[in-house]
């Protein structure tokens, strides 16, 4: 079986970019490679734009780490999957509510309608936001090659 | 028989579909390590969690949702905001100050 990231690689569910003019921008290019291949509606975006609007940055994780989403089985979302985008500078989500900064450069774009693929991919993800080691190669990851050798070199613990 | 045996527990976020099934797996891997054997563990949105919490003895949230429970609170549930999802320390710390773990 595939892991997530293999799968990520092999449906061209990657984006690299430099730097972006605000976290919206960042939002709406984190779906853009799951657009191209139709797991996603073109303003599939606005929904989870308008989703931290509402709520607040509380997708940004540590480490980096951001997931944008909506909600499962969301209008815009077309099939399961997730996309992931490495921005090459910060991208400022502001403060949460206590004060705290939220900073994102890895995204990992949820795309949830089959709830049993979107659990699995899931755990997946809690296994790489949870390594540590992984999470700082694909800080440097600057192609897809690069994402699969830095999961070979940093497995995700298997557990759960 | 650990206390919180047979408890009902809800996590919960703002779309159920993300954040939420995060913490459930965190909260998952923390009831284990305390063999804890939870009567119910439900993972929902806001919109949902909001009028359900009361039914419940411990609900997990981000803890920017937290104020979102006041109502629960008051009639006895359990309500615990937590930083980061994904950390079983931080969990478990928040489970031992509101005395719902052993020893």
């Amino acid at each position: 079986m595939a892991t997530l990231l293999q799968k990520i690689v092999e449906r061209g569910h990657y984006k690299f970019v430099d730097s972006v003019d605000s976290w919206q921008e960042a939002v709406k290019l984190s779906t853009e490679s799951m657009v191209k291949t139709g797991y996603v509606s073109e303003d599939y975006y606005q929904q989870i734009v308008d989703c931290i609007t509402k709520y607040g940055p509380y997708v940004v994780y540590d480490h980096y780490v951001a997931m944008p989403h909506s909600q499962e089985g969301a209008d815009g979302a077309k099939k399961t999957s997730v996309g992931f985008m490495l921005v090459k500078q910060d991208v400022d989500f502001g403060k949460d509510e206590d004060g705290e900064q939220k900073i994102a450069r890895l995204f990992f774009t949820l795309a949830a309608v089959d709830p049993d693929e979107h659990l699995d991919n899931m755990q997946q993800l809690m296994g790489i936001f949870t390594n540590e080691p992984l999470l700082d190669a694909l800080l440097e990851a600057r192609t897809p090659e690069d994402i699969l050798a830095a999961e070979a070199k940093y497995p995700p613990a298997e557990e759960i | 028989m650990a206390k919180m045996d047979n408890k009902k527990f809800m996590v919960c976020c703002a779309n159920g579909a993300g954040s939420s099934l995060m913490m459930k797996m965190t909260l998952q891997k923390v009831l284990k390590k305390h063999n804890i054997n939870p009567a119910t563990l439900h993972h929902c949105a806001l919109a949902e969690g909001k009028s359900a919490a009361p039914q419940y003895d411990v609900v997990f949230c981000a803890r920017n949702f937290a104020n979102t429970f006041e109502d629960a609170k008051k009639k006895g549930t359990v309500v615990l905001g937590l930083r980061n999802i994904m950390s079983e320390q931080e969990m478990e710390k928040a489970m031992r100050e509101a005395d719902l773990l052993d020893g």
